[in-house]
């Protein structure tokens, strides 16, 4: 699922601030999962942009709609956005720019996307996806060092890591992990087997994934 | 496919699953609806719920024998929710609701009787714009209520506000005036478009035995409208009871405050046959009555005045088929030295005046669908018809008379169709569930002492207090009251199955979620935590609350403080500023951030979340989860530069905290 959370308030009214109808589009999808783009979510922001506006002198009307997935031409048809001047987006990168895409108006991102990511209980979510195009969650035992390891190194840990922690101090180090699930499958002679720098180019080229078109079908 | 769990009652069913002390009321009332009302302090709410299903709160909170606390899922936990005495609280506290009635129609029915049969036809009638005229013999209205059950129990200011409301509906009263007597039933029927006899059992049994006759051997009919007529009655010194009834326990608790100085109940029953409840027995003892099991009368004895009752020892009361046939010993004889004897053994009914067919008991033949008599356009409902039953059952007649009455009137059937319409009752706590739950008693109700009681005909029970009230409603397990899904606006995050303690939220493959009713005891935590507003708790829906905060930023105070009150700590209130405006909730976390965001934009100028003191939070798995709202809010409102506007309270000290 992809991560999301709301941008600070301020950013978000320097975006809308100068229009005078905006709708706010909700996305019933990942965001409303990670609870930051559901209907409860887009309520909340419109009372909060409402006071906000309010306080500053702006005269803004706000309203709402919620879609299945933004990040579907299809669903987003169903938005009837007349009348509005704005809109402002409680989806995903991908959600603001498919809206952005089908929209003579323009429309704004009122959450960061942050990570591709695992619940780890109520509103709480672990990264464990970088979308590199290139996975190797089967030597590691499904612990992206990519995504987990500060560095993104593919051959761990670095020195920095202490009673395994990462020296950033706000994790733990993915390779020790990689290790003791390693060590917990039986595995521990894959340990230290030297992995290929990765090609990034990949993540790079891949801009589109069509299937349709012949060549990329493999 | 084997791991696909039971479905579950789909959400349009659970309309139908009643709590099984909503099941056991004979009209249904929506008991979790208005307990939950209670709880939050919203008596006029409450009254509302109340009404909708029953005509008579105020009477009914005292008087109702109370067939909804049997059901109680609370019996099997520690003891049943004060159901009856949170109605009158209701109806104590709160406001009647302003007469309504549907339109006008042109229909004019007549009701003969003004007990609680009559008087909950008249209301519903009434109520759907008919014009309905209430006859009355005796002077006021209310029957049996005002002329059969003592002030003490149901003084005559809390009947008269029930009936007030009804008549308010445009009701026109009649009294003073017997049909069949007064005023012939066949030119009724041709005034009215219907006509409803409700005139209850006015008859009095009596005993075949000798003596039975002189002036002093009274009936119990007779004695309890005397004594709530306001007549001093010369009783002499010894009064003797004959019945092992309630009746006979009113007429013995009558007869001491009639200043009798010995009241002995005779009855055939043994101790343990007595149809009186238990506590009307207690309390009729405890005010000085001497109750004697299993003695039958025998003979009245004395020439002019009565001076004894004979009576001899009652073997058996019923035969081997369960029907009644006392046997007797005659050689055990025992006399009560009695100077007057008052026969409470039963009631009948009293219409052979009207011309109309009756059964060998003399009660109108009806049809058990319609309540429709032998006569086009005269039905007959309540007592008159069942028998004795309860004042509660004598309501739920009404409704049925009311709905035949429309129905063959208007040609619409569909009221009377409702009421037959069948519903699940939701089963026990599940075992996991219960182990989770706390024990709570009863709060006791404060009564007048029987040494004082005795002394005047003034009410006993003196009421729960707002306060009492709201602790007692929230003993409530608000069985049903749970969370209802709105499936389209599910997004199947799984948040509801991550914050419930009890496991009610599951998910089918496919991801589609699913509520078990039984194990959900309606926190609100699920429906706080669903993003996509998909859940939702009745009494709490955002709108509602929205409508709350505006009321109560309506009401005169000076201050612009709206403060989130939890229910549970009783001291809250002082802790914060005497002007705030208070809306009490079951738990904070039923107050989301835009409730708090729109209070601001509703005028507010400082909100305030009020805490409960976690001794007695009533759902201690929130607390983690309310203290995430409050920072939530907080980070709102200091990212636009208001961050002073929100206020946390704690709990309330050790010393102020209930017990």
């Amino acid at each position: 699922m992809i991560v999301v959370r709301r941008k600070p308030i301020d950013e978000i009214l320097k975006m809308v601030g100068r229009h005078t109808r905006v709708m706010l589009v909700g996305c019933n999808t990942c965001a409303a999962v990670s609870l930051a783009g559901g209907q409860k979510e887009v309520d909340t922001l419109i009372e909060l942009l409402s006071l906000a506006a309010s306080r500053k002198g702006f005269s803004v009307e706000f309203s709402d709609a919620i879609l299945e997935r933004q990040c579907e031409p299809e669903f987003i048809e169903k938005l009837d956005s007349q009348g509005y001047d704005a809109i402002l987006s409680l989806g995903c990168g991908a959600g603001v720019a498919t809206l952005a895409g089908d929209n003579d108006k323009p429309v704004y991102p009122a959450l960061d996307t942050l990570f591709i990511g695992s619940a780890q209980g109520f509103a709480s979510w672990q990264a464990e996806c970088s979308a590199c195009g290139s996975c190797v969650l089967g030597e590691t035992c499904g612990i992206c060092p990519t995504t987990r390891c500060a560095k993104g190194i593919l051959n761990g840990p670095c020195g920095g890591v202490k009673d395994g922690t990462c020296e950033l101090g706000d994790r733990p180090c993915a390779w020790v992990e990689i290790y003791d699930r390693l060590e917990s499958l039986g595995r521990i002679d894959d340990f230290g087997k030297t992995m290929p720098a990765k090609d990034n180019s990949i993540s790079a080229r891949c801009c589109e994934w069509d299937m349709t078109k012949e060549g990329d079908d493999s | 496919m084997s791991n696909i769990p039971p479905h579950k009652a789909s959400e349009a069913d659970k309309d139908r699953v009643f709590a099984p002390c909503r099941a056991r009321c004979p009209v249904h009332i929506d008991v979790p609806g208005y307990l939950s009302a209670v709880a939050e302090g919203r008596f006029t709410d409450a009254l509302e719920i109340v009404m909708q299903r029953n005509p008579l709160p105020s009477v009914c909170g005292r008087v109702c024998l109370r067939p909804c606390e049997e059901g109680c899922r609370r019996c099997n936990l520690d003891e049943p929710v004060a159901i009856a005495a949170l109605k009158r609280a209701a109806a104590d506290h709160g406001a009647y609701p302003l007469p309504r009635p549907m339109g006008t129609r042109p229909e004019r029915v007549a009701i003969i009787g003004s007990g609680p049969t009559g008087l909950t036809a008249a209301h519903d009638l009434a109520q759907l714009g008919m014009k309905v005229t209430l006859f009355e013999e005796k002077p006021k209205l209310g029957g049996m209520l005002r002329y059969g059950i003592p002030n003490y129990r149901l003084p005559d200011d809390a009947l008269d506000r029930d009936i007030g409301h009804i008549v308010s509906l445009g009701v026109e009263t009649i009294t003073g005036v017997r049909v069949g007597r007064d005023l012939n039933l066949d030119e009724l029927a041709q005034t009215f478009d219907a006509v409803l006899i409700a005139a209850g059992l006015q008859g009095s049994r009596s005993v075949p035995i000798d003596g039975a006759h002189l002036p002093q051997v009274m009936t119990a009919l007779d004695f309890l409208e005397r004594s709530a007529s306001g007549e001093k009655l010369d009783l002499g010194e010894r009064v003797v009871v004959v019945g092992g009834g309630n009746v006979a326990m009113d007429v013995a608790r009558t007869a001491i405050r009639q200043h009798a100085q010995s009241v002995d109940v005779i009855c055939l029953e043994s101790r343990d046959e007595m149809p009186a409840s238990e506590h009307e027995i207690e309390d009729a003892t405890l005010e000085g009555a001497n109750v004697h099991c299993s003695w039958g009368p025998h003979a009245v004895i004395g020439d002019e005045n009565v001076c004894a009752l004979d009576t001899v020892r009652c073997t058996s009361i019923f035969d081997s088929e369960k029907r009644f046939a006392p046997e007797f010993d005659e050689s055990e004889l025992r006399r009560f030295e009695a100077d007057t004897i008052i026969l409470a053994i039963g009631q009948s009914a009293d219409v052979g005046d009207l011309g109309i067919n009756l059964t060998h008991r003399g009660s109108p033949i009806v049809d058990p669908v319609t309540l429709r008599t032998s006569h086009e356009g005269i039905y007959a409902a309540g007592d008159v018809v069942t028998g004795p039953t309860r004042i509660i059952d004598a309501i739920a007649h009404g409704h049925r008379a009311a709905a035949a009455i429309f129905g063959a009137l208007v040609d619409d059937w569909s009221l009377l169709r409702e009421l037959d319409l069948e519903n699940t009752v939701l089963g026990e706590i599940p075992p996991h569930m219960s182990e989770m739950l706390e024990t709570r008693r009863r709060i006791q109700m404060e009564t007048v002492p029987f040494y004082e009681a005795i002394k005047n005909w003034g009410e006993i029970e003196e009421g729960y207090t707002e306060y009492e009230a709201a602790r007692e409603a929230q003993r409530c397990l608000g069985c049903t009251t749970g969370a209802r899904l709105a499936q389209e606006k599910c997004a199947s995050c799984l948040s509801c199955m991550r914050v419930c303690p009890h496991g009610a939220p599951g998910v089918h493959v496919g991801g589609y979620m699913y509520f078990d009713m039984e194990a959900c005891h309606a926190c609100g935590t699920c429906a706080s935590a669903c993003p996509g507003s998909a859940i939702s708790i009745e009494g709490c829906s955002p709108d509602e609350m929205v409508l709350r905060v505006q009321r109560a930023l309506a009401s005169p105070t000076i201050d612009q403080t709206i403060a989130f009150v939890c229910g549970h700590t009783r001291n809250a209130l002082e802790t914060l500023d005497p002007n705030a405006r208070i809306v009490t909730v079951s738990c904070l976390l039923r107050v989301d951030e835009s409730t708090v965001l729109q209070a601001f934009r509703s005028g507010a100028g400082r909100v305030a979340f009020s805490e409960c003191d976690t001794g007695t939070c009533r759902f201690p798995h929130a607390l983690k989860l309310v203290a995430q709202r409050e920072r939530s809010i907080v980070s709102a409102l200091t990212q636009i530069g208001m961050g002073d506007s929100f206020r946390i309270v704690g709990p309330a000290s050790d010393e102020e905290a209930p017990s």
